[in-house]
C-alpha cells in the first residue's frame, strides 16, 4: 500500500513510518503540516493518506480540513484521521463525507500494531475505523437514545464494534462468540431500530452511522 | 479601658490624644453633648479648619487662574502639589487622617523633530495616536508623551524624512506637568475645599463666637444690644437672659457641625490627596484581575501545548516501539534479536526523553525546590543559568507562598533577559527580605539600554508583579549597566 503521512511531532511521524515499512507498505511522504499534506497527496496519489488534526501554523483542525478537501478533490483516497483527543464534531465532519474509506482513531491505538494496521488496510478496502471512543460519543450524543435504550446490553455491544467499521468475524472474534450468533444479533438490532437489512459490511457501517448521527 | 476611650473620643485617641476622661466610666449621651465644644478633637478640628483656611484661599486662586492658561496650569502644579501635601500633613498631624503621598511629577518624555514635511509628519503620527503640535515656520514637529525612538519608527513607517530628533527636557517637564494627575486631583481638593473653609469658618463664628457671646449675653447688654426680636427690646436683664439657652444650643451644636464638615473634608483628602482615588484604585484591580484571568488561562494552554507536543508525543512513539517490539516477539516466524533489541533501545530513549521533558513542564508550573524556600530556588536558579551569576540572599522569613512563587519567576524572567540580550559576561542576583518587602535586584554588566516592548520580557515582568501591587524599576544606561528591581510585597 502507498501511503501518506502528515504529522508535526517528529517522534510520532518517525513512528508511524518505521510501523509502516516494517509492515510492508510504501510511504510516499511522511510530512509536517497541512499544506503539505495536500501538495503530498496530489503528487504521490497514495491508496490512504493518515493525518493529524492539530498542526501548524494555528494548531486547531487544519489536517482535518485538509482530509475534507483531499476527500472532495480525490474521493479514492481513503483517509485517517490519527488524533491525541476525540472530538465528536470532527467524527460528524468526516462522516458527513459520506461513502466509506474514512477512520477517525486516537493515537494511542498504534500501540497495538495489528490493529492499527488492519484499520489502515480496511480504510483503503473503502471500510471504516472509528475508535471505540469515537463511538461511545456518537451513541451518547445520537438523539435516538431511546430508541437505543430497547438493545440488550450484547447487542449496544455488537452496535458499538459494528460501527468501529469491524466485520462479522472480527466482532465474534472480539466478543467469543459464534458468528451465526453475531449475525443474529445484527438482525435484531436491524429490525429494532427499524434499518432496512444490508448484507456488505461496509455498506451495513454506513446504516448505522448515519442512523446515529442524524 | 480602651472601650472607655473609644467612646469618649468617638475614635482611638491614644494615638493621637491623652484624654481626661480616660478613667471614668462610658459618658452618657447628655454628658458627651455637653462635653462636645470641650473634647480635645474639637479644638484639634477648630484649630486644623483654622489653619488651613489661607491654604483654601492660596489653592482656590492659583486653580482658578490656571484655568484656560495652559502655562500657568503646568507651571503651578508643582505648588499646587506642595498646597496638597501641606493639607495632607496638617490632617495627619492634627486630625489623625494619614494618607500617603501621590508619586512624584513624572516628565513625560517628548521630541522635538525636524522635517522638510512637517504636515505629513504630524498627520502620521495623529493616527498613530501620538499627541503633537507643528511649527510650520521652523519645520519642526514637537511630539508629547512620546520616545524619540517611538517617533522615529512611526517617521520610517510614513516615509516622511526626519532630519534632528531631540527629546526635551523642558517641554517633557511641561507635559509631565499638565497632565499631571496627582495635581489635577489636588487642584479638585483645594477648589472644594474653600467653601469647605468657608462652612467651617461660619460654623466656628456662629457656634463658638456667638454661642459665648449669647451665654453670657447678660454682660454686654448695654454694650451690644440685640433687637428688637419680635416686638421684644432685649436690652433689660431679665429679658437678656432668655438668650443663655440659644447661646447654649449654638455652642453644642458649632463643634458637632464643625465634626461634620471635617468628616467630608477628610474623606476628601482620602480621595483627593493620596495615591490614587478608590475609582482609580477600582479599575486597577479591575485590569490586573482581567490580567490574571487572561495569564492563566494562557498558562494552562500553554502547559497543554506543551505536554501535548512533549510528552504526550514521546509516550505515544514508545507505545508504537513497543507494540512493534511486543508482536515480533510472539510472532510464529524466528525472532529477530537484533530488531527487538533497537526498538526496545528507541522505546527506552522514549521514555528518558518524556521523563525529562515532563521535568521541564512541571518546573515550569511549580518549581520543587522552592518548597524548601526562596533562598534554595533562586541557587538553583543561578546555577542553572547561561551567564555566570553571583548570588546575595538575606531571606530570614519566608514571604507567602505566592509572593516566592512570583519572585522565582521573576528572576528567571530576568536572568534570562541577561543571558539573552544584555550581552553581559556576569550577573548578580540579589534578593533581600526586610518586613513588609521583598526586593529581587538582577545587575548585569552587559551594554545597557533595556526597554520595555510590548510582549516583551521586561513587560512580561511588570505584568508579572502588578497583580499583586509589586514594582519593578528599571535603570539601564546605554553602555549599561543594568540594574532591574522589582519590589514584591511580603503578602498577597
Amino acid at each position: 500500500m502507498r501511503i501518506v503521512i502528515a504529522e508535526d511531532a517528529a517522534v510520532i511521524r518517525a513512528g508511524l513510518v518505521e510501523i509502516l515499512t516494517d509492515r510492508g507498505h510504501e510511504v510516499a511522504a511522511a510530512v509536517g503540516d497541512a499544506e503539505a499534506l495536500k501538495a503530498a497527496v496530489a503528487e504521490h496519489h497514495p491508496d490512504v493518506a493518515i493525518t493529524d488534526v492539530r498542526m501548524p501554523p494555528n494548531y486547531t483542525d487544519e489536517g482535518l480540513r485538509a482530509a475534507i478537501e483531499i476527500r472532495r478533490d480525490q474521493p479514492g483516497i481513503g483517509i485517517l484521521v490519527f488524533s491525541q483527543y476525540v472530538e465528536t464534531r470532527y467524527a460528524a465532519d468526516l462522516l458527513a463525507m459520506g461513502s466509506g474509506g474514512v477512520g477517525y482513531l486516537l493515537k494511542d491505538r498504534v500501540a497495538d500494531v495489528s490493529e492499527f494496521t488492519g484499520a489502515i488496510a480496511r480504510i483503503a478496502a473503502g471500510g471504516t475505523a472509528l475508535d471505540p471512543e469515537v463511538v461511545t460519543g456518537l451513541l451518547n450524543a445520537s438523539r435516538h437514545a431511546s430508541a437505543l435504550a430497547v438493545l440488550t446490553a450484547r447487542e449496544r455491544d455488537v452496535l458499538a464494534l459494528m460501527a468501529e467499521g469491524r466485520s462479522n468475524s472480527a466482532i465474534a472474534d472480539h466478543l467469543v462468540v459464534s458468528e451465526r450468533a453475531v449475525e443474529k444479533h445484527i438482525s435484531n438490532i436491524f429490525s429494532k431500530l427499524g434499518l432496512p437489512p444490508s448484507d456488505s459490511d461496509h455498506r451495513r457501517v454506513l446504516a448505522v452511522l448515519a442512523y446515529l448521527g442524524t | 479601658m480602651s472601650k472607655t476611650l473609644a467612646t469618649a473620643g468617638g475614635y482611638n485617641p491614644a494615638i493621637m490624644y491623652d484624654n481626661h476622661l480616660m478613667n471614668r466610666p462610658p459618658a452618657s449621651f447628655l454628658v458627651r453633648l455637653l462635653q462636645a465644644p470641650f473634647t480635645r478633637r474639637a479644638w484639634a478640628e477648630l484649630l486644623y479648619s483654622l489653619v488651613t483656611f489661607p491654604l483654601a484661599i492660596a489653592g482656590f486662586v492659583v486653580t482658578v487662574a490656571g484655568i484656560g492658561n495652559g502655562p500657568l496650569w503646568a507651571v503651578s502644579a508643582p505648588g499646587v502639589r506642595k498646597l496638597g501635601a501641606a493639607s495632607r500633613v496638617l490632617a495627619g498631624q492634627l486630625l489623625g487622617e494619614n494618607v500617603p503621598a501621590p508619586p512624584r511629577l513624572q516628565p513625560r518624555p517628548s521630541v522635538r523633530v525636524t522635517t522638510p514635511d512637517p504636515g505629513r509628519l504630524a498627520a502620521a503620527l495623529a493616527e498613530a495616536g501620538a499627541k503633537s503640535r507643528r511649527r510650520e515656520g521652523r519645520g519642526e514637529v514637537t511630539v508629547r508623551n512620546t520616545s524619540p525612538s517611538r517617533v522615529a519608527e512611526i517617521a520610517a513607517e510614513a516615509g516622511v524624512t526626519v532630519g534632528s530628533l531631540r527629546s526635551s527636557r523642558s517641554l517633557a517637564w511641561y507635559v509631565g506637568a499638565m497632565y499631571d494627575k496627582p495635581a489635577w486631583r489636588a487642584r479638585g481638593y483645594l477648589a472644594v475645599k474653600l467653601p469647605l473653609a468657608v462652612a467651617d469658618l461660619v460654623a466656628v463664628a456662629v457656634g463658638w463666637l456667638g454661642g459665648l457671646f449669647l451665654l453670657t449675653y447678660p454682660a454686654w447688654r448695654q454694650l451690644a444690644p440685640i433687637g428688637p426680636v419680635g416686638g421684644f427690646q432685649l436690652t433689660n436683664l431679665a429679658s437678656s437672659f432668655l438668650l443663655i439657652p440659644a447661646g447654649a444650643v449654638l455652642l453644642l451644636a458649632g463643634p458637632r457641625l464643625m465634626h461634620k464638615l471635617t468628616m467630608a473634608d477628610r474623606y476628601l483628602i482620602r480621595e483627593l490627596l493620596g495615591p490614587h482615588s478608590a475609582a482609580e484604585r477600582v479599575r486597577a484591580l479591575e485590569e490586573s484581575r482581567a490580567r490574571v484571568v487572561d495569564d492563566s488561562a494562557a498558562r494552562l494552554r500553554s502547559i497543554e501545548r506543551d505536554l501535548h507536543d512533549g510528552t504526550q508525543a514521546q509516550l505515544v512513539a514508545l507505545a508504537m516501539k513497543l507494540g512493534l517490539a511486543k508482536e515480533k516477539l510472539g510472532a510464529t516466524a524466528p525472532v529477530d534479536l537484533a530488531r527487538i533489541t533497537q526498538l526496545v533501545d528507541d522505546a527506552h530513549r522514549s521514555a528518558v526523553e518524556a521523563i525529562a521533558e515532563l521535568r521541564t513542564v512541571t518546573r515550569g508550573i511549580h518549581p520543587p525546590v522552592l518548597d524548601n524556600g526562596l533562598t534554595d530556588a533562586l541557587a538553583t536558579l543561578a546555577a542553572r543559568s547561561a551567564v555566570p551569576v553571583e548570588l546575595v540572599t538575606d531571606i530570614p522569613e519566608r514571604p507567602t507562598a505566592a509572593i516566592e512563587t512570583i519572585a522565582y519567576f521573576s528572576a528567571a524572567e530576568m536572568l534570562t533577559n541577561v543571558a539573552k540580550h544584555s550581552g553581559g559576561r556576569h550577573a548578580t542576583l540579589e534578593a533581600v527580605h526586610v518586613p513588609g518587602l521583598l526586593r529581587i535586584r538582577v545587575t548585569d554588566d552587559g551594554h545597557g539600554g533595556a526597554r520595555p516592548t510590548p510582549h516583551g520580557g521586561l513587560n512580561g515582568l511588570a505584568e508579572r508583579v502588578r497583580p499583586v501591587d509589586g514594582r519593578l524599576d528599571i535603570v539601564s544606561p546605554r553602555g549599561g549597566p543594568t540594574v532591574i528591581t522589582v519590589e514584591l510585597p511580603s503578602h498577597a
